[in-house]
């Protein structure tokens, strides 16, 4: 859910770290000093001052479709052609796509208050911030669905002489981007360089040689090695066999050992998948780098677009992009084939009373774990989520250990958490106060372990844990931090399991039902990343155009 | 007629003198340095205060007999005072410069105190040992002591303590070994136990006293970086974006910003008149003009010297700034009123998030941001903000650029002219000398247009004439273009560039 590393880039002269340690040491020497004194019997400050609690989504609503019986009988019934159950990206991109294509009587329904899915976000004072996904890498120029949506976002401003894209100045990251805390210094990048060996450097450097390679292959098919989306990757065995074997495996079986490596394509699984290197397929683990082939006329190939309040950025675009019913606190808990379609009821979370829809089609743009739950006789086998915090921090000052000073994306070696990101970085003023988004995912335990566990935590307890976390890299942060808010993402992304990407499940649950159901859900790509979840809406939205010529 | 016990008892005597001796000297020399560090003219400042010191020591030992009874007791007691108030000289000195109303009799008081306590010293410890040497030994060891001390503190306070220690902490360091004495004396004489008790707390007390000091000296340091600057401090304060100060000599007075010098008023018309009148003399028919940065009202004052212009929209972050320069007397006098003046509009607000959303059009935009020597500033030299000030500019308006030293940070000029030209501008770079800065860059933003620089200029100009502008657009060899890349939001180079250009300059 953070950044994406960026292995090309060159390593840094010593004489730049020294300044900008410097620069940054100016804002910060004042306030270290003031407070060595007192760190020692700080390091477990109060935490009284810090305002805040645990919001998001409501899974207590969610719930309540595990007793749909309880809930009234519908007052009225309503009409509609199409009918999308989801306002996260798949629902959108769907409901986009059909607008577009002159598909007009379409209803979506949401169950929160606030559409966007995993990619909602916030706001206070200080800045706008992200609850989930906040950043999407520039695409491969063939990927043109999703330069064209860029286009209308005003993302992408034209293209030069050579037909490239050229991207908004205040949608790319600004430099500086990643930073690592590692051995006491934040180096420059998140590829660990300071103090490790010759052997883990060379290793290093052999994988990504063998990312490059990935980059350019194609299968026998003539299709890339991996591709977005996922499914336009080659069928060839050769790359598709990867995904029987966990990440692990394939990395004891190339002798990639080093423990700093190793800790780098965890990072990597943990920050994108919410998964370990044991339990991410092969294949997925090496798609989080092969298949990035973003080529842009004023930026490198691995730039990212983002914005301070992350990716709701773009869930207000799709929005923004149709002009078709919308309708939010909307929970769906009954659906019936019938002879002119389905019959939906809809909960009123807000009014609590029931309607009656008839759709002529239904789009779930749900996750499975929902779906499985909303039709009967459906098993959602195989379909494994991971539970995630996430919390955003308001502070006026990070007190700064030595190295590079403040980026976008702020990541600890060896800790829990896979970092920060710096909210108000995209901001073209300057100002002490900033907004920081701390990622989590609870991958120590199985998943449905960690996820109870999650919802069982106390706030206060959250709290101490993100401070504790944020001390180790800046100390004396502690008495700064003036607000903190924590989300607890239950399901927060689908987990690329081995064997999950390219074996049956995955593509039964996609597939349409007498087509009258039909689905779309980045689940149902196997990773959890908004160009396979705007590519989903997209795939269900064709499908529902081709059963329903338009009128 | 010495036995053992007394010989270790005389030598452990003179060993204090010595410790002494070396931090009574060093206690001058804080004060001296010190005066003439904050006041200025170290000639008067140092003579004067080791006349006062010298003085009071005189009054010390005078005031030495009429101590009586246990003089040891005596003599471990004013060593802790020494001790708090010697050590304690500095860090008391530089906090109260800038609050104290006389800070001159702040400082004679307590240079005469020390030296008053000082003073005792040696006759306390003459008479402590008067009976156990001859009066010859004693006088001769005593003073020999003395004198070692003296230079041992005259070598090592230059060499070694200010430039590793600081004053603060020299100072406080000192006071320590005059306490550690104290301990060291009631540690080793017997005779000292009835009131060991006592003293001993005080002891620790003003131990941890002197020793939070020590530690805590950086932070002393913030409120007082008086060391910085060789001027007298007239001014400082601390806004929400920085600090601000203003210090003055008979010839000029200097503005820091950050402890960055912004102008000096001697020479700040060279700068002032080279933003301005090359992009305005070219514009006879310019009403509207914006200032971006530049909340000290000079670039205003330079422009206001032009009747046709209506109104000036001058856009800075810091209302500290502006307010400065529209209260002071001294700063008043220096913008010339200008930011009282009916035609000019201050608003105190962040330069960038201003230009994208002014909807108004401006026939010149005058930009003086502070060098990009971090991120948030580097955003203010990128591809993206010069196109947002094509958006501003009027059909034939201009802008100008102050572009940091093209001989100092000659890729950081070139890369930020070259910036602008990627941007969709014609550019002419230009250059003046200002003393206090150096050679200064400027870049003028043209777009389709001619300019020439013989335009009329207005009276009384002391540097900018046609001459001056025909010989700005000159760059000799070692000033001359160098290809760059290209700043932009995504890259930051600028802020890389300015790094490297100024890591030569930076001890």
């Amino acid at each position: 859910m953070t950044g994406r590393p960026t292995p090309t880039d060159p390593p840094e002269s010593p004489g730049r770290r020294q300044f900008l340690e410097q620069a940054a040491g100016l804002g910060f020497s004042v306030l270290l000093a003031g407070s060595a004194g007192l760190n020692a019997c700080q390091s477990s400050a109060s935490i009284a001052h810090i305002k805040g609690g645990m919001i998001g989504a409501n899974h207590q609503t969610g719930h309540l479709l595990r007793y749909p019986e309880k809930l009234p009988q519908p007052t009225q019934t309503r009409e509609t052609d199409v009918l999308i159950v989801g306002g996260g990206i798949a629902g959108l991109s769907a409901r986009r796509w059909l607008w577009q294509q002159g598909k007009r009587d379409v209803l979506l329904v949401e169950l929160s208050g606030q559409l966007g899915g995993n990619s909602v976000g916030g706001q206070n004072t200080v800045s706008a911030y992200p609850w989930g996904a906040h950043y999407l890498p520039i695409p491969d120029p063939r990927n043109r669905e999703l330069v064209d949506f860029l286009k209308e976002c005003h993302a992408i401003t034209g293209f030069d002489a050579n037909a490239l894209p050229v991207y908004n100045d205040y949608y790319l990251c600004h430099d500086p981007e990643e930073r690592l805390f590692i051995n006491g210094h934040w180096q420059e990048g998140l590829v660990p360089d300071v103090g490790i060996s010759d052997d883990d450097r060379q290793q290093i450097s052999r994988f990504f040689k063998l990312v490059e390679e990935l980059k350019q292959a194609k299968g026998s098919d003539g299709r890339d090695a991996f591709a977005i989306p996922l499914d336009r990757s080659s069928t060839d065995i050769i790359y598709r066999q990867l995904d029987g074997i966990s990440f692990e495996t394939y990395l004891n079986q190339h002798q990639f050992t080093s423990p700093y490596l190793r800790w780098f394509l965890e990072y990597g699984c943990k920050d994108d998948y919410g998964t370990t290197l044991a339990n991410t397929s092969a294949w997925a683990g090496l798609h989080y780098f092969a298949s990035r082939k973003g080529v842009a006329a004023n930026a490198g190939a691995n730039s990212v677009l983002t914005w301070p309040e992350g990716n709701s950025f773009l869930v207000k675009q799709l929005e923004q992009q149709a002009q078709s019913a919308i309708e939010s606190n909307k929970l769906v808990f009954g659906i019936q084939e019938n002879a002119e379609g389905v019959r939906v009821t809809c909960y009123d979370v807000l009014k609590k009373e029931t309607v009656a829809i008839q759709a002529r089609t239904v789009l779930l743009a749900t996750p499975q774990f929902i779906t499985q739950n909303l039709l009967k006789n459906r098993v959602a086998s195989g379909f494994q989520y991971a539970p995630w915090l996430v919390a955003n921090l308001t502070v006026s000052v990070l007190p700064q250990s030595r190295g590079m000073p403040l980026c976008w994306d702020n990541v600890i070696y060896n800790s829990a958490s896979v970092g920060y990101v710096t909210a108000t970085h995209q901001h073209l003023n300057a100002s002490d106060q900033k907004v920081i988004t701390v990622y989590w995912p609870l991958v120590q335990e199985p998943p449905d372990v960690a996820r109870r566990k999650a919802y069982e935590t106390t706030y206060a307890t959250w709290l101490s844990r993100l401070v504790a976390e944020l001390e180790t890299a800046h100390p004396g942060v502690t008495e700064y931090i003036s607000a903190a808010d924590c989300w607890v993402w239950g399901h927060g992304m689908i987990a690329p399991t081995p064997g999950f990407i390219w074996e049956e499940s995955r593509r039964n649950a996609a597939r349409s039902v007498n087509n009258k159901l039909f689905f779309a859900h980045s689940d149902l790509s196997g990773i959890s990343i908004f160009e396979e979840a705007f590519y989903q809406g997209i795939r269900a939205a064709t499908e529902i155009l081709a059963q329903i010529p338009s009128a | 007629m010495s036995n053992p016990e007394n010989r270790h008892r005389h030598l452990l005597l003179l060993l204090s003198v010595f410790v002494i001796a070396t931090c009574g000297l060093i206690y001058e020399l804080v004060a001296g340095t010190l005066a003439s560090y904050l006041l200025g003219d170290s000639v008067t400042q140092f003579s004067t205060i080791i006349g006062v010191y010298l003085f009071s020591m005189g009054i010390g030992s005078w005031l030495s007999k009429y101590l009586d009874g246990n003089l040891l007791k005596w003599f471990i007691r004013i060593e802790i005072l020494v001790g708090l108030v010697g050590g304690c000289s500095a860090p008391l000195l530089f906090v109260l410069f800038e609050y104290a109303a006389s800070f001159r009799l702040v400082l004679y008081t307590l240079v005469s105190l020390t030296g008053i306590l000082v003073g005792l010293e040696i006759p306390l410890l003459m008479r402590i040992l008067e009976n156990q040497l001859t009066f010859k030994d004693l006088v001769s060891r005593v003073f020999t002591f003395d004198y070692i001390g003296a230079l041992l503190a005259s070598l090592i306070f230059p060499l070694v303590l200010v430039p590793y220690l600081g004053l603060i902490r020299t100072s406080l360091f000192f006071g320590l070994l005059n306490i550690a004495v104290a301990g060291f004396l009631l540690h080793q004489f017997a005779d000292t136990k009835p009131y060991r008790r006592s003293l001993v707390s005080i002891l620790a007390l003003s131990s941890l006293l002197l020793l939070s000091g020590f530690v805590y000296a950086e932070r002393i340091m913030t409120y007082t970086e008086n060391l910085t600057f060789q001027d007298k401090v007239i001014y400082s304060k601390s806004t929400s974006y920085q600090r601000i100060v203003l210090t003055a000599n008979p010839r000029e007075l200097r503005l820091f910003l950050n402890g960055n010098l912004q102008f000096s008023s001697a020479d700040e018309y060279r700068y002032h008149e080279a933003l301005v009148h090359p992009a305005l003399q070219a514009l006879p028919k310019a009403n509207r003009v914006l200032v971006l940065g530049g909340g000290d009202g000079l670039a205003v004052r330079e422009i206001l010297k032009y009747p046709q212009i209506q109104s000036v929209t001058l856009v800075d972050l810091d209302a500290g700034m502006t307010d400065l320069f529209r209260q002071n007397d001294l700063l008043v006098k220096l913008n010339n009123r200008s930011l009282h003046s009916s035609k000019v509009r201050i608003i105190n607000t962040d330069a960038y998030n201003f230009v994208r959303q002014d909807t108004a059009r401006y026939d010149l935009i005058v930009v003086d941001f502070p060098d990009p020597s971090n991120y948030s500033i580097g955003k203010l030299y990128s591809t993206a903000f010069y196109r947002e000030l094509n958006r501003l500019m009027r059909p034939g308006g201009l802008a100008v650029v102050q572009s940091t030293s093209p001989y100092i940070a000659r890729q950081s000029f070139w890369c930020i002219r070259n910036t602008i030209a990627a941007s969709g501008f014609q550019t002419i770079p230009y250059h003046a000398y200002i003393p206090s800065f150096g050679e200064w860059g400027y870049v003028l933003l043209l777009r389709n247009q001619h300019w020439r620089g013989d335009g009329p200029l207005p009276a009384g100009l002391r540097f900018i004439n046609a001459r001056t502008i025909h010989d700005m657009l000159n760059f000799p060899p070692d000033m001359a273009e160098v290809p760059t890349e290209i700043n932009k939001l995504n890259n930051q180079v600028l802020v890389h560039y300015f790094e490297d250009d100024w890591t030569p300059y930076a001890h």
